[in-house]
């Protein structure tokens, strides 16, 4: 269908507006919804017809060529679908990433941007928390949705796939844990993407009240997908003051998706808000991280993993946005690259005017198995105040000869050799975040890559 | 036991592996079982070569020539396998592994040595090594650390002695370990394998070194010296007490010509 005129005038700009990605599409998702989600949506698609698609001109997207990574115009929308689901009946994979999670205060499943599935602890159910489909919770808890979903965390208006998200979501995940309620255990969300062509949106709003204390685990899983599939997540993560918050994504996604993750966490006054982004699977992955430390005393680890073979292509842009006075950030991104693979790293401490006392750190290191693998590492700071402790570094090495021969030499075999000096690596970050069940699988997909 | 040499190299020629010139040239060596031989030589005259070659790094290819370790064709085998059947290198320079510990490496060396379904035994894995760390009058501590990362010369030195303490090789071929170490360091190296040689008495050492003085406290059987290539002269521990007085001078002439 065309746009009305009167978005077209004066921007001359509908890039990304497609047969199937249309305005049409958003009207047909908000036609039964309140009239806030309906709004919030409609000017989410209008946002998105007027802001251009990101090129390589652009700093943030210098080195992942949308015109050539992303073919939208082949990808149809798939709107949201009533699916039954059961752990028994599961799709291998699918089931075999289930069956190895260990406890868990509750799961969610996800089937092509549906969720099929939601199960929590009784234990944290009569403590108040809420762990629902996102699409439900506009029903049952619509006015945690209006505050907050894609209004201070991931608004529209930070991006042309912000406003995307914001426009087509079909469901997702609401968790919500209240005021000084710890789980023990962490909630585990498993996403299966199983249909090539498609182009699914979905987002996860994570509310945990002052005091609180939650582990979320995210996991991305797909066979091989024989043509493209945009599989979107937009992830918005509170910490009040004083909350613990841990959010694991883990992207083990097949070969042939365009997985992108848009994740800006808000970290209150002496909160504790950790991220771990492990990037394993899809062709192309990128992923936005914005983490905000608004309340004084907040610390965020922000940490980060991948391994990239074949023609894989990893895209990593992370802010450390300091707010608030005597806050602390740091972040530790390492990856492996073999094969063609492609890795790029951007990252910017940003220190605002009246963030005195600020700590924030950023690493980022890289190690290279193959000549034809490369990785970009861009670190950057922006500080405009003057009381601040600031380091940043990056690093791209390559695993060499003399490494592999001193390893050999004690008779361990060049296939060992190799997992030993990437594991000893990459274990860094694992074990800053050690989550049980993350690790396990983790270690796993790089044997796997590395030998497979 | 037969009296034939545990390691015998004839004739042999090498050359770094994109270059085109020989380093080793005509080396003949044979290493009797259980003996302790000193190969010394002036910088540039092989002796590194001549360790990396054995021990099979692939930055270094041999020409010609012939080198059977227990009867068996040592340079057929890959670096792995030679390690398996009990060559050592302990390293002039060992390569910092980050994130490995100590105790993982060998766990995993050791395990490389059994057969295939066999599970090496994790509690005797730790006693045997707490205990080579104790004859090497190492804190325990030092097994969790990771290899070589941020080590001191002399703690990388240490290091080298007891992965040969733990993998008990037959031969093992000490590049350089005396190279960079103060004397209370090179004290604590020597008495190390010192006790290695006393618990195994059958286990041959060949040290490879340009300086005479870690051989007053490791006493050799037999001293080599070798100059471009080749051994130039070999005899008893004398040679050395002759080298320390009158150094590489005397051997210039014999110096074959590069051609």
């Amino acid at each position: 269908m065309a746009a009305s005129p009167a978005n077209v005038t004066g921007t001359g700009l509908m890039e990304g507006v497609t047969d199937h990605i249309n305005r049409e599409v958003v009207e047909s998702l908000a036609a039964d919804e309140p009239q806030w989600l309906r709004d919030r949506r409609l000017e989410a698609w209008s946002l998105y017809e007027r802001t251009p698609m990101p090129t390589t001109r652009l700093e943030e997207w210098r080195y992942t060529n949308l015109s050539r990574k992303l073919k939208l115009e082949e990808l149809v929308p798939l709107p949201w679908e009533e699916r039954s689901f059961s752990p028994e009946s599961a799709p291998a994979r699918l089931k075999d990433a289930m069956a190895r999670d260990r406890e868990a205060s509750g799961r969610l499943v996800e089937i092509d941007g549906s969720v099929a599935w939601v199960e929590l602890a009784e234990e944290a159910a009569s403590k108040g928390v809420i762990l629902t489909s996102l699409r439900k919770a506009v029903e049952s808890h619509p006015q945690i949705l209006e505050e907050l979903l894609a209004t201070e965390a991931l608004p529209a208006n930070l991006g042309k796939f912000q406003a995307l998200s914001a426009a087509l979501w079909t469901d997702g995940v609401l968790l919500y844990v209240p005021k000084g309620v710890r789980l023990e255990n962490p909630v585990r969300v498993t996403r299966w993407t199983s249909q090539a062509g498609r182009a699914l949106f979905s987002r996860t709003l994570i509310v945990a009240e002052g005091a609180s204390q939650v582990s979320f685990v995210d996991e991305c899983v797909s066979e091989d997908l024989d043509a493209q599939t945009l599989a979107s997540t937009g992830v918005e993560v509170f910490a009040r003051d004083g909350a613990q918050v841990q959010f694991v994504s883990l992207q083990r996604m097949g070969k042939g998706p365009f997985h992108l993750s848009q994740q800006r966490t808000l970290a209150g006054r002496d909160s504790t808000l950790d991220t771990l982004n492990v990037g394993l699977g899809a062709t192309t992955a990128r992923v936005d991280l914005n983490a905000q430390l608004r309340g004084p005393g907040a610390n965020s680890d922000m940490l980060g993993l991948y391994f990239g073979d074949g023609d894989q292509h990893f895209d990593f842009n992370t802010s450390q946005d300091h707010v608030a006075p005597n806050a602390k950030s740091d972040l530790l991104y390492k990856g492996a690259l073999d094969g063609k693979a492609q890795s790029v790293f951007r990252g910017v401490i940003k220190v605002h005017r009246g963030a005195q006392g600020t700590d924030a750190y950023q690493t980022n290191r890289n190690l290279l198995l193959s000549e034809r693998a490369r990785a970009d590492s861009l670190p950057n700071l922006e500080i405009e105040a003057d009381d601040v402790r600031c380091s940043h570094g990056a690093t791209v090495g390559q695993l060499d000869q003399n490494h592999l021969f001193y390893l050999m030499s004690r008779g361990i075999s060049r296939n060992v050799a190799e997992r030993l000096v990437v594991m000893g690596f990459l274990g860094e970050v694992l074990s800053r975040l050690p989550l049980g069940g993350v690790v396990e699988k983790v270690t796993e997909i790089i044997d796997e890559k590395l030998h497979g | 036991m037969s009296d034939s040499p545990i390691l015998s190299i004839k004739d042999l020629h090498a050359k770094v592996a994109d270059e085109e010139i020989d380093i080793l040239h005509g080396l003949d060596l044979e290493l009797g079982r259980g003996e302790l031989h000193a190969v010394m030589g002036p910088n540039g005259s092989g002796k590194s070569t001549l360790a990396k070659v054995l021990a099979g790094h692939p930055g270094y290819e041999v020409t010609s020539g012939e080198v059977l370790f227990e009867g068996e064709d040592l340079l057929e085998l890959e670096v792995e396998e030679r390690a398996q059947k009990g060559v050592f290198l302990a390293f002039q320079y060992p390569v910092e592994v980050p994130g490995v510990s100590i105790a993982n490496f060998m766990r995993t060396a050791l395990q490389a040595r059994l057969e295939e379904g066999e599970e090496i035994d994790l509690f005797d894995f730790q006693d045997e090594l707490l205990g080579k760390m104790e004859l090497l009058g190492m804190d325990p501590s030092f097994a969790e650390r990771s290899v070589n990362d941020g080590f001191s010369g002399g703690e990388k030195k240490r290091n080298e002695i007891l992965q040969m303490a733990v993998l008990k090789p037959k031969l093992a071929l000490m590049d350089e370990t005396d190279s960079g170490l103060d004397i209370d360091a090179l004290q604590v190296v020597a008495n190390g394998v010192k006790k290695l040689k006393e618990e195994d008495p059958d286990m041959t050492v060949l040290i490879i070194t340009h300086y005479q003085r870690v051989l007053r406290y490791i006493e050799p059987d037999h001293v080599h010296v070798m100059i471009g290539g080749r051994i130039a002269r070999s005899g008893g521990p004398e040679v050395a007490l002759e080298l320390e007085a009158e150094g590489y001078e005397q051997y210039k002439e014999e110096q074959p010509a590069a051609s």
